[in-house]
């Protein structure tokens, strides 16, 4: 079963700044959502709220799983992840001197990942064959693709429900870059997630996404109800392609 | 066999065995030092405090000393989970445990220490084995079982260490702890409760390590004094976090030792085996078998 999130009026900073201010935003069950701005507008930090690796000064952040509704402000990140919520984190933060095995296998750590460990590693050995070929490879020695690629893997293999993505892009050459993208819409479809991406290449970004939202300050300064609606906003291609 | 070959291969051979007493004391520190980045000083006391226990319960039971210490191994491992988070209170949660987590270990070396002189008194203590005066011999080589014994009982809980840092969820996030604290949480692993652990496996390893040593050689309060530079050697040789590194690290460094200490005497064993510490790493700086990240 599919599942959603809610986050309503959400405040958050660092000491004195203030790096989210009243942000609202909604990701139905089954979408994929991006969350588009330019480096410094709060897309990490929301991120990191949802996840609980920072405490929110104010604001509900609401998921739905499996039916049931839980309110995420205040629970650690390791409550939070075994709801069934994953990120990719921006820079991947992998383990360098672990094996691609090993760092994909600690993604099952969970009580219901370690159920499907057998049927999850070979859907991501299926999903990206050179992650097979290379499993006994220390990823500190990948390349930075084939280091997203154990990314993605690594929190497939926590069996989520909702899948959060932070600046895939970060670092890969373009094509790389449009691969990884289109991977992240595979593996969407496939295992009927929900997906929160955020993304600074809005071209890549709109390729898969169903709705967007711009960050500018740490507000939500657009939303978009297509990709269309996005490319053809005038905020979007007067400060954010810069057209 | 001529002469000079057969002390080769005997100071080869207990070499080997003096490598697998090393092994012994190093492999609970590559787990604390090596994978979790606490520079446990007071490891080599720990080992003392073991084997002080072990002669004591020896002496009251008559029962083996490394059967007893196998006993104590699980109160070792509340030991240092209880230590653990005392220094994680103090230290490590404030982003303190360069220096002062350094000193904090100093000063728990040195209460054990004093500790057990007021507890057992300055003298040695030993613990016989039932197999202590036995030696085996292979052609002109001697296998006094007083060493070997030790040596595989100590490999054995190593090789068994090794399988469950590779083959559990928990050992492989023990192993991955160091690498990036944060990324755990993000896998719903709670970085402490995992170093908590692993710490109380280091201090278990430190009461095998004394059973091991308590048999080879009688023990006071300050036996452990000669192991600190001797492991802290051999875990950054074998390559910091690999526990098959840390081993061949041990033995090579108990045979350089032991061959130089036979054929030159033993003033220059330390020197020899010390001067090979800085070949390894002027050569591989990650260690042996360490994996360069």
């Amino acid at each position: 079963m599919a599942a959603s999130l809610l986050i309503e009026d959400l405040d958050a900073g660092y000491g004195a700044v203030r790096a989210l201010d009243g942000v609202s935003l909604s990701v139905a069950a089954g979408e994929t959502v991006a969350l588009l701005g330019t480096n410094g507008n709060g897309k990490t930090t929301l991120m990191r709220c949802i996840l609980g690796l920072l405490r929110p000064a104010r604001g509900r952040i609401l998921a739905t799983i499996e039916g049931r509704q839980v309110e995420l402000v205040g629970r650690s990140p390791e409550e939070i992840v075994d709801l069934g919520i994953a990120l990719v984190p921006e820079g991947r933060r992998l383990f360098p001197r672990l094996s691609v095995e090993e760092n994909l296998l600690l993604g099952a750590y969970r009580r219901t990942a370690r159920a499907a460990i057998r049927r999850n590693l070979d859907f991501c050995y299926d999903a990206f064959p050179r992650l097979k070929e290379r499993r006994a490879q220390p990823v500190g020695s990948m390349s930075g693709g084939e280091q997203q690629m154990v990314a993605l893997g690594r929190a497939v293999m926590c069996a989520p429900k909702i899948l959060l993505v932070d600046e895939p892009s970060v670092g890969l050459a373009p094509i790389l870059v449009a691969r990884t993208i289109e991977k992240i819409g595979e593996l969407k479809e496939k295992l009927g997630l929900t997906v929160l991406m955020a993304e600074q290449n809005f071209h890549q970004a709109i390729r898969i996404a169903d709705r967007g939202y711009v960050l500018v300050h740490g507000q939500v300064a657009f939303q978009g109800d297509s990709p269309a609606a996005l490319g053809d906003s005038e905020l979007v291609r007067k400060f954010y392609l810069g057209l | 066999m001529d002469p000079g070959l057969a002390l080769l291969l005997n100071g080869v051979v207990s070499g080997l065995l003096l490598g697998g007493l090393y092994a012994a004391a190093a492999a609970g520190l590559s787990v604390s030092f090596g994978m979790l980045d606490v520079v446990n000083i007071a490891h080599p006391a720990f080992m003392v405090l073991g084997a002080l226990l072990v002669a004591l319960l020896w002496s009251a039971t008559g029962l083996d000393p490394l059967l007893l210490s196998l006993l104590l191994a699980p109160a070792f491992w509340a030991l240092g989970a209880a230590i653990y988070v005392a220094y994680h209170h103090f230290f490590e949660r404030r982003g303190d445990e360069a220096i002062q987590g350094l000193a904090f270990f100093f000063g728990v070396m040195f209460l054990i220490e004093v500790g057990l002189v007021l507890a057992v008194g300055p003298e040695q203590h030993f613990a016989d084995a039932a197999y202590a005066g036995t030696t085996w011999r292979l052609g002109e080589i001697d296998l006094p079982l007083r060493m070997l014994v030790p040596a595989a009982v100590a490999l054995a809980a190593i090789g068994a260490l090794a399988l469950f840092l590779r083959r559990t969820f928990t050992g492989r996030a023990i192993a991955a702890v160091a690498q990036d604290r944060e990324a755990l949480r993000l896998l719903a692993i709670d970085p402490v409760r995992i170093k908590r652990l692993a710490f109380g496996i280091s201090i278990a390893m430190a009461a095998l390590a004394g059973g091991a040593l308590v048999v080879v050689q009688p023990v006071d309060a300050w036996s452990g004094h000669v192991f600190i530079g001797r492991v802290f050697a051999i875990v950054i040789m074998g390559g910091l976090a690999s526990l098959g590194g840390c081993v061949l690290a041990a033995l090579a460094f108990g045979v350089v030792e032991n061959v130089t200490a036979t054929f030159y005497g033993p003033s220059w064993s330390p020197a020899v085996a010390f001067g090979c510490l800085l070949l390894v790493l002027a050569i591989r700086p990650q260690g042996l078998f360490g994996r360069a990240a």
